[in-house]
């Protein structure tokens, strides 16, 4: 039986103790994250995704005590997708403070960031942007990418398209630097197995009418479609090409679009269609089983799709950068991140030095059910380093 | 080539549903309404409820009623109240209309993309010579020939219509020979909202619904009204079916410039005629 003195002391000390873990953690600058990225527009619902995610990210950081004893805090801002806006926008967080920033859509809103940072003195993490040249030939010191780029998705679908029948091939992609660059992709991956792509289109982003899209690609002969739509674009080209019956008439592979939340939206428009999966809340690591768990807790009902994963693994690099530079000057954070390996969703991922590319396995799969739902289900998975191939030497840091 | 026709139809008959509501308005209170986009996804939305509970039809009657009732209290507690203030006045409250309107179907129905089944009884192909063609998009073309129609039957015949075309040209000397133009303000800003949530409501089978698509089509909307003339609804009508043609065509023939090429037309009609294409006539 402890004395009144005892008791009295075991008290003190607790709150003296937490009183420094207070002032501890006051006496820390807080780390501020930026998130310029499309809440409205053509690319709203992927904004809508990065938002949930990285909200998550924060409150799960702040209830286990912050990251390197600091609070983590969270500004985003409107880009509407739009290059310029995301410029004006990421130089607004930079000097409000939030000079490490994630969570853009567009290829061409990290194209037109990246130049920047040094300027800003601040730092980027792309998560959902995928033009090759993001870590390559506009590569920089303060640029990073967490996702998958182009030539990483076409060498995944490339096992898959060479074993495909279909001879000739369409491409329908957003005509944005992503749209024409996962094109290229694709051609060249065709070109390689055989393959010929009769006719290639590129809308401009937040396109209404596909029509004559459609109307071309039916035209073509083509007895396959690659399709590199994203957000509403995709959903608008998948109803009107159902309506035009051109889903049931080709065999139809994407990127982008066999996510979680485009095949809620389609439903039964989207079964069967094949497509690179860069995220799948199924992913069989005790990383992913755990987040889907958390995730499950703090929003009832639903599981983490593409977009989600992809930005909390973002989230996941700034935290642990953060950690190891014991600070959050941008230069410092970006230093820590060069040539590191992280815990991430994928498990074990290192950030390549030499162009900070995020080494991550990448997946290949198609619409089907799933416990009665349907759901991106994962047929191929193309390990880290075969689905990342080495540099080719375009990034000059 | 025949299909891109009928889609060039399509697309012209949709803008044109859209485009003459904001030409009505334009032509009574001379406001140039951003929040007509606003009104047009409220339509598709308002549709997209009506639609679960009593079907295709019952979501075209809702929406139309629905915004029909908004466009009268938007006339008499905005429209009426800026009608002595500065146009710059009136393009930023009705901008802000439009963002207040993106809020408040972001609130209600979330910011998730949301999709609009096509009737059973209008969806299918049929075959047009060697090609076949959607069911649905025959519904649209038809839609736009009746308000066609209909608008020209109620503003050539009817008295309602006589004092519109009157107020459209000179609002001060049709009131001064007697008409009540504030009460008809609100029914032509009525039937202007009413063509707007008829145009979501035809358009949300064909697109994604989700709170910022209106944003998208008004900037087309716009261009089919400067490039028909202001205030001129045989311009819109005209305009309408020409950048619904050129749309289509474009992306044949001249893919790489094909989503400048109604913006082109805009500004050649405008260097030409400064007015638009039928604006002198209205």
């Amino acid at each position: 039986m402890p004395t009144r003195r005892q008791v009295l002391f075991a008290c003190a000390a607790t709150v003296a103790l937490g009183l420094s873990g207070v002032a501890s953690a006051a006496d820390k600058a807080p780390l501020l994250i930026g998130v310029p990225t499309a809440l409205t527009g053509p690319y709203g619902d992927l904004g809508e995704q990065v938002r949930r995610a990285v909200n998550f990210a924060v409150d799960e950081a702040n209830e286990s005590g912050g990251v390197d004893g600091r609070k983590v805090q969270v500004s985003f801002l409107d880009t509407q997708a739009k290059a310029e806006l995301a410029r004006q926008q990421g130089e607004k967080l930079s000097l409000g403070g939030y000079k490490i920033l994630t969570g853009s859509i567009a290829s061409g809103e990290a194209l037109a960031i990246g130049p920047m940072l040094e300027r800003w003195d601040a730092m980027f993490v792309a998560t959902i942007n995928k033009a090759d040249d993001i870590t390559g030939k506009s590569c920089n010191s303060r640029l990073f990418r967490a996702n998958h780029p182009d030539y990483s998705d076409a060498v995944t679908v490339a096992p898959w398209l060479a074993a495909r029948k279909e001879v000739k091939w369409a491409v329908m992609g957003s005509d944005t630097a992503w749209g024409r660059n996962s094109g290229a992709s694709f051609a060249k991956a065709a070109a390689a197995s055989g393959k010929t792509v009769v006719t290639d289109n590129y809308a401009s982003l937040g396109s209404n009418d596909f029509a004559p899209y459609i109307q071309k690609i039916t035209d073509s002969g083509a007895q396959g479609l690659w399709v590199a739509l994203a957000g509403r674009d995709a959903i608008n080209f998948a109803t009107q090409a159902k309506q035009f019956g051109l889903l049931d008439k080709v065999t139809t592979a994407s990127v982008s679009f066999v996510t979680d939340n485009t095949v809620k939206t389609l439903g039964e428009n989207s079964k069967g269609i094949y497509g690179i999966i860069n995220y799948s809340s199924t992913l069989d690591t005790p990383e992913n089983k755990a987040f889907d768990a958390k995730w499950e807790k703090k929003y009832p009902g639903t599981v983490p799709a593409n977009f989600e994963g992809e930005a909390y693994i973002g989230m996941q690099l700034i935290f642990q950068a953060v950690q190891k530079a014991e600070s959050v000057n941008p230069a410092d954070v970006s230093k820590a991140m060069e040539g590191t390996t992280f815990h991430t969703l994928y498990g074990q991922s290192l950030m390549r030095k030499e162009d900070h590319q995020l080494v991550v396995p990448n997946f290949f799969g198609v619409v089907g059910a799933l416990n009665g739902q349907l759901r991106p289900l994962i047929t191929n998975t193309v390990p880290a380093e075969q689905a990342t191939p080495t540099p080719d030497g375009s990034c000059k840091m | 080539m025949l299909v891109q026709i009928l889609n060039g139809l399509v697309y012209g008959g949709m803008l044109y549903v859209l485009s003459v509501g904001l030409v009505l308005i334009f032509g009574l209170r001379r406001v140039v309404n951003f929040a007509h986009g606003g009104l047009f996804m409220l339509g598709a939305y308002v549709g997209y409820a009506a639609y679960g509970i009593g079907g295709f039809w019952a979501a075209i009657v809702a929406s139309i009623v629905v915004l029909g009732i908004f466009g009268i209290v938007l006339d008499r507690l905005v429209f009426r109240a800026l009608q002595k203030q500065e146009p710059m006045v009136t393009v930023l409250v009705t901008f802000g209309l439009l963002m207040v309107l993106e809020d408040f179907v972001q609130s209600v129905w979330g910011k998730d993309l949301l999709t609009f089944t096509t009737p059973p009884s209008l969806s299918g192909t049929v075959a047009i010579g060697a090609v076949s063609f959607p069911v649905y998009r025959l519904v649209v073309i038809a839609a736009a020939v009746i308000v066609v129609g209909g608008l020209s039957a109620w503003l050539k015949l009817s008295r309602a219509g006589l004092y519109v075309r009157a107020s459209s040209v000179d609002p001060v000397t049709t009131a001064m020979q007697g008409v009540d133009t504030e009460h008809l303000s609100a029914l032509v800003v009525g039937v202007g909202a009413a063509l707007a949530g008829l145009s979501g409501v035809i358009a949300a089978p064909l697109l994604a619904l989700s709170p910022s698509m209106g944003s998208t089509i008004l900037i087309e909307s716009f261009i089919v009204v400067v490039t028909g003339g202001l205030g001129s609804f045989t311009g819109a009508f005209v305009a309408a079916m020409v950048i619904g043609q050129l749309h289509n065509l474009g992306v044949v023939f001249v893919p790489n410039i094909a989503s400048m090429v109604p913006l082109i037309l805009m500004v050649g009609v405008l260097i030409w005629r400064p007015a638009g294409l039928l604006g002198a006539k209205a």
